[in-house]
């Protein structure tokens, strides 16, 4: 029996591989699975040391749920990004491909490895993940391109994310401290010296402070409000001090700043999801007991090591700095934030921010193609390759610096390879070739600066304030501002947009002029207007009523609605991904109407007390 | 020897968990038992399997199911408490039928025969996966999967590959329905022309210089192919010599007897351009899409003799495309025929502990799950009116449940300790003195009395072990199986009347449900140790207490509310998980009381109510307090967050007005009426649990579709 089910997952597997496209047969990447990860984890690290790029894939198990759950055009980046979030969250990383690659002249230098994942609860505690969802029809696409499902169900690589992991020590051994490599932080703000300097003076009066020999003994409750005051404790039998900081930029700001002192080590107290703990700064009296404090410290790092399994790759990534390379950024680093770093933030700019700190310089291939060609819709890896051969001479020849072993199965994670391939030709196209490593780890030529960590969906070519134009056409790049946009349904029997449009023509001043009318999903349009003030007045028209034809006033008591751009935001904040958008629209209505009576009133209640609020910490 | 030397490359070659070995090792000392391989069912051999399947259910007497899901539940708070009512355990039967999938169906019909005087038995093990077949409809084909089940999975070996790759897809009787009724309005709409891709749209925009080109080329092609025909020469041979490269792309057809062209290897945006040729430039050729040998379509342009001529045209290939998406529609039911065949056959179906597994049936084979356990069981006793549930069957026993040890009645276990000689190849005198049933298994041509094929976890084998325990525990019931072979029915022996239709709503708390009258009962005997501890649960003392400070532990809160209310009034303090508890008071006049105290110590922070005793659980400002009903609301969401304390939030905002009421705290006194109106506004959202989606690459035509219409 057990022969039977083992034999035919190998028959299949053969099958797949007698028959891959021919163009990819060449290139062998590394697969890893739990049996090799050891092994592989030791070469990665150094090829990633030698390469002055990483590129990444990832092979997910869906991407949307409803057709307007998809990032569309439509979509402001703030948008999008909820989208990709709520994407992230639920859905489970199974392939993750990494690529540390070099390119010189016209030669590329790959070392491809492709880690197969699974969520497995090692250390039984519900994590990495308790479920995920999957869609069919991408675990369909993902067997016929030879993806072995027991492979990765059977030997994949677990992983925690850096929460779990603190979350999950916190578990084990209670508030056991880890410590945490120092990483140097992308940029200083003049907070963030003001803060380095503090902490600098404070360390330094606390270390007088007790190296002072001839303290005075001290009345008890001196010597406890000192404590209080300076956050003075003890750890284990050593003076200890602990350091507030409110976020993980600062925890790296403080690690930095301990690095001038010789004789104290710091300890990073694990906290629970989301929250900050206090740095423990501990002083060593001799430099034999800061070694052995030291060696603790290391024991307990490699008993992490198990625990954080494959994130100990993206730690690797995120150590050496260097730029890394994707085809979707957006959608890749939401996952990996969400799967690897910690549970997403509620905003575009907080991900930004709180991602910048552990990849500094994400580069989007994407992007980098629509400098070539920003008319042209290129998604696709292979039709951009296929575009740059057509129109560009950029020979590259690839090399793979792996032994992959023979018998693997060989047509996985191959985009990544492609990725690499991609960016070098648009690199050298764009010429822009690095020259010295030197200059890619640290700064970039201004020409590819402004690509870095855009998340946006669709390019514009600033990186300035958040832009609020989206474009209603996917081969135009027209833009227009989400003010002139409205969002129509419940027109029953209408299927297509030009329908609508026939419709609506001429049935109101509004539809006499420009406007233009596209399908989101099924169930619901959107009408973008020529002319600024049209959108409000159509609102009006719904609202209060006015004159109009009798087409108009038919649709209406069919039940046609409408509502602003806001409306489709809050059904993206609020997350109500129903299957069809218009009753997601519904659904934010009903709820913004419940929301302002409620906020009346809790206004009403809560102002008279406002003054007599006693903070008990005070006292 | 031949079988030794099997094992051993078995055993080079798994990584198996050794209880698997050991079950090997002991089928091989038994000299006398056989193995040979489960019937596994897949896409390829299903309907050949299906055909003889017919006939073995139709002579069956009763028919033992089991299946492996790809999770039970969807949070761990929705996992079964002590704590929970019917009605919200068959809410997260429920939850847990809708969001995953079943990934292998095991289906084993039994015969007796009555000259061998022993049980047939015919295992089948059916690899199912909810494939998208047809495209853009509303079938569900996202799926949820629980971690620590695909583990378990893997654990006893299952084949995921073959599963995804091979699995057989299936349609619900309501999906079904859906798309028929789907196909047939687009096909009764004379103007949707454009979905099949008869739309008469604009001028394609012939921008690109190579679109031009490629346009000229084709219309002087087509021109020369319309020429030839019409002089009715030579026709066919020409073309193929004016182009040598264009031989393999045009190719002389005829389409309902006229002649016409046939378009292959060309790009999508090609074929546009050369129906917009077709269009401009020829007025009496037609370009059409019918359905190909494969899946693709076939791209035709067709001579017609007139205007008329050309509408009967439109209207046979419209026809015909109709015709082909029923057919397809009809052929997406996969699986479903085997369900079918069991309801059809009004069989006695037999599972172990398989309320759960009943559910998924409904909800994957038949449609939506109804709201409440009413509803659900008069609906399903239509389609399957006899079930057994062999759980059921050895508890109520004494014989059975002195056999098997310390009250464990899992699968496997009951298994071997009612049919060793099956189990274990062991010869042993049975139960009471009662001669053991022999049960035969027949796979294809392939008989054994003692099969084993040692796979626990599979369906197929699962199933059989079922049926194979149902069979022994007839017997030891004393009924003679030939009599009824005669009579033909054994749902309607009396001996079984006690037992017939009544599940476990859940093991745990030993709640049974009788599915002929909806009436739930508790079985006192399943696991009395647990129901003396809950004995004066009542629900409307019961308060739901969430999103209070993390580290609070159940023994503090019941101290804080001793101090508050006295040390009598809380009788326990349950923690649904980390950020939830329920508190169970002594009298429900204390939940509105302590709802009360909970109102004011919220909208107050004066120096009072921060000494009050209370305020220690309450004073977060996350903190909610609800009663038993927003508990079955709260379960009834679609939704499924990890905590249950996010999970409420997260209802609560999608229905702000039960929060103000929850506020309020006077539920406990709401009206029947106004409970039910909540419920059905909370019911309202989840009942497409994950909407439709269509390819990605329908979805994208879909787009383009739209912007050309509006060029």
């Amino acid at each position: 029996m057990l022969q039977r089910r083992l034999i035919c997952s190998r028959i299949s597997n053969t099958v797949v591989q007698s028959n891959p496209a021919p163009s990819q047969s060449k290139w062998s990447v590394n697969q890893v699975t739990k049996s090799n990860f050891s092994v592989a984890l030791e070469q990665i690290s150094t090829c990633i040391s030698d390469s002055d790029f990483i590129a990444v894939s990832l092979k997910n198990t869906g991407v949307y749920s409803a057709p307007w759950q998809r990032i569309l055009p439509i979509d402001t980046a703030h948008t999008a990004y909820l989208k990709a979030k709520y994407t992230a969250e639920r859905f489970q990383v199974l392939q993750f491909a990494v690529c540390p690659f070099s390119t010189n002249g016209s030669k590329l230098i790959v070392h491809p490895y492709n880690f197969h994942l699974f969520p497995r609860d090692e250390l039984k505690i519900g994590m990495p993940s308790y479920n995920f969802s999957c869609q069919s029809s991408y675990l369909t696409s993902m067997a016929q391109e030879g993806f072995d499902f027991n492979a990765c169900i059977y030997d994949g690589i677990s992983y925690l994310s850096k929460s779990q992991e603190s979350a999950a020590i916190d578990r084990i051994v209670n508030a056991a401290p880890i410590s945490c490599t120092v990483q140097t932080p992308s940029g200083y703000t003049v907070a963030d010296s003001v803060f380095a300097e503090r902490i600098k003076s404070r360390v330094k009066n606390w270390i007088t402070a007790c190296k002072d020999t001839n303290k005075k003994p001290e009345d008890t409750l001196i010597s406890s409000l000192r404590k209080i005051v300076s956050g003075d404790e003890l750890y284990g039998c050593r003076p200890c001090l602990s350091i507030d900081v409110c976020s993980e930029s600062q925890v790296r700001l403080v690690l930095k700043t301990l690095k001038d002192f010789v004789d104290v080590i710091p300890l990073l107290t694990p906290a629970k999801e989301g929250t900050i703990r206090p740095v423990r700064v501990v002083l060593s009296s001799s430099e034999e007991d800061r070694i052995l404090l030291q060696e603790l410290e290391n024991d307990r790092k490699e008993h992490n090591k198990c625990l954080r399994g494959f994130r100990g790759v993206i730690d690797l990534v995120s150590d050496s700095q260097k730029p890394v390379v994707a085809h979707n950024s957006l959608n890749d680093f939401t996952f990996i934030h969400s799967k690897f770093l910690a549970p997403l933030p509620s905003t575009l700019d907080e991900f930004r921010r709180s991602l910048g700190l552990v990849f500094p310089n994400v580069l989007d291939v994407n992007h980098l193609m629509k400098e070539i060609s920003p008319l042209t819709k290129l998604n696709n890896l292979p039709t951009s390759i296929s575009y740059l051969k057509q129109r560009f001479f950029a020979p590259m020849d690839i090399e793979i610096r792996n032994q992959a072993e023979v018998y693997e199965v060989k047509t996985l994670g191959h985009d990544v390879v492609k990725i690499s391939q991609l960016f070098a030709k648009l690199w050298s196209i764009l010429k822009i070739a690095p020259k010295t490593p030197e200059a890619v780890a640290g700064h970039f030529p201004d020409a590819i600066e402004c690509y870095t960590n855009s998340f946006n969906p669709f390019f514009t070519s600033s990186h300035g304030p958040a832009n609020e134009d989206v474009s209603v056409w996917t081969d135009n790049a027209r833009k227009i501002s989400i003010k002139n946009l409205i969002f129509l349904w419940g027109f029953k029997g209408v299927t297509s947009a030009g329908k609508l449009k026939n419709l609506l023509y001429g049935s109101h001043e509004v539809f006499h002029n420009e406007f233009d009318v596209k399908m989101v999903d099924r169930s619901c349009a959107v009408i973008a207007f020529g002319n600024p003030g049209f959108s409000e007045v159509l609102m009006q028209l719904m609202d209060s009523g006015g004159i109009c034809t009798n087409t108009l006033q038919e649709m209406l008591a069919d039940g046609l609605r409408a509502a602003g751009y806001e409306t489709y935001q809050k059904v993206c904040e609020l997350g109500l991904w129903e299957a069809d958008l218009a009753s997601s629209m519904e659904k934010a209505l009903e709820e913004s109407e419940s929301f302002s009576d409620a906020q009346s009133k809790e206004r009403s209640r809560i102002c008279p007390n406002n003054g007599e609020v006693i903070n008990l910490d005070e006292l | 020897m031949k079988r030794l030397c099997k094992l051993k490359s078995t055993r080079q070659l798994s990584h198996a968990p050794t209880t698997v070995l050991t079950t090997r090792r002991r089928t091989l000392s038994s000299s006398s038992s056989s193995s040979f391989d489960i019937k596994n069912v897949t896409k390829s051999n299903f309907e050949s399997v299906l055909k003889d399947l017919r006939g073995l259910l139709r002579d069956a007497d009763f028919v033992a199911v089991d299946l492996e899901m790809t999770g039970v539940t969807s949070a761990p708070w929705r996992e079964s408490f002590e704590f929970d009512r019917y009605d919200i355990r068959y809410l997260k039967v429920k939850d847990s039928a809708e969001k995953f999938a079943v990934v292998q169906f095991g289906v084993c019909p039994f015969r007796w025969d009555s000259h061998k005087q022993s049980f047939i038995a015919h295992p089948h093990n059916f690899y199912i996966f909810p494939r998208q077949e047809i495209p853009g409809s509303n079938q569900c084909c996202e799926f949820l999967c629980q971690t620590t089940s695909l583990d378990f999975l893997a654990k006893y070996q299952f084949d995921f590959n073959l599963c995804i790759r091979e699995g057989i897809s299936y349609l619900s009787r309501s999906q079904e329905e859906e798309a028929l009724e789907r196909i047939s309005s687009i096909y009764m709409d004379e103007s949707s022309d454009s979905v099949f891709g008869l739309r008469e749209d604009a001028d394609f925009p012939l921008v690109r210089m190579a679109d031009v080109l490629f346009a000229e080329r084709m219309k002087n092609t087509i021109r020369e192919w319309r020429d030839s025909l019409l002089s009715k020469g030579s026709s066919s041979s020409e073309i193929k010599q004016t182009s040598t490269g264009s031989s393999q792309r045009f190719q002389m057809v005829f389409f309902k007897t006229r002649p016409g062209l046939a378009l292959s290897g060309f790009t999508s945006r090609q074929l546009r351009v050369i129906k917009a040729v077709t269009k401009k430039h020829f007025k009496d050729l037609a370009y059409i899409r019918v359905a190909g040998e494969a899946t693709s379509p076939r791209q035709l342009i067709v001579y017609t003799d007139s205007n008329d001529d050309r509408d009967l045209l439109m209207k046979e290939v419209k026809d015909g495309l109709r015709k082909e998406a029923e057919i397809k529609v009809r052929s997406a039911v996969g699986f479903r025929h085997v369900i079918d065949l069991l309801s059809s056959e009004r069989k006695l179906i037999v599972g172990h502990n398989c309320f759960l597994d009943m559910a998924h049936i409904y909800s994957k084979f038949i449609g939506p799950l109804p709201s409440t356990a009413e509803d659900y069981v008069s609906s399903f006793q239509k389609f399957f009116p006899s079930i057994i549930d062999t759980k059921i069957l050895l508890n109520a026993n004494g014989v059975f449940r002195q056999r098997l040890d310390k009250n464990s009645t899992s699968l496997s276990k009951a298994f071997v300790s009612i049919c060793p000689q099956i189990a274990l190849g062991v010869k042993t005198s049975g139960l009471a003195d009662r001669p053991c049933v022999e049960v035969e298994v027949q796979v294809d041509e392939k008989r054994s009395s003692n099969w084993n094929s040692g796979a626990k976890h599979e369906a197929g084998y699962d199933a059989f072990m079922t049926g194979c325990i149902f069979a022994q525990a007839c017997n030891h019931l004393g009924i003679d199986f030939t009599l009824h072979v005669l009579a033909g029915d054994l749902a309607k022996e009396s001996k079984l009347q006690n037992y017939i239709n009544r599940l476990y709503l859940s093991w745990i708390s030993g709640d049974v449900i009788d599915l002929s009258t909806g009436i739930c009962t508790t079985d006192s005997s399943a696991s009395s140790n647990l129901k003396s501890r809950y004995q004066e649960l009542s629900f409307p003392s019961i308060v739901l207490l969430w999103g209070f400070p993390a580290k609070l532990k159940a023994r503090e809160i019941r101290a804080c509310i001793a101090q508050a209310f006295g040390p009598n009034s809380v009788s326990t303090v349950f923690h649904l998980d980390e950020s939830a508890v329920f508190i169970q008071f002594s009298k429900p006049e204390l939940v509105s009381k302590f709802m009360e105290i909970k109102e004011t110590l919220s909208r107050n922070n004066d120096p009072i109510s921060v000494l009050h005793p209370l305020s220690n659980i309450l004073n977060g400002e996350y903190t909610h307090a609800a009663t038993y009903d927003v508990y079955r609301q709260i379960c009834s969401s679609s939704i499924s967050k990890i905590l249950f304390a996010d999970q409420a939030e997260a209802v609560i905002i999608k229905h702000k007005t039960v929060l103000s009421r929850g506020k309020q705290g006077n539920q406990v006194f709401d009206k029947e009426n106004e409970v039910s109106a909540l419920d059905e506004k909370v019911d309202d959202p989840m009942s497409p649990p994950y909407g439709y989606s269509e390819t990605e690459k329908s979805a994208e035509s879909f787009y383009l579709d739209e912007i050309l219409a509006s060029k």
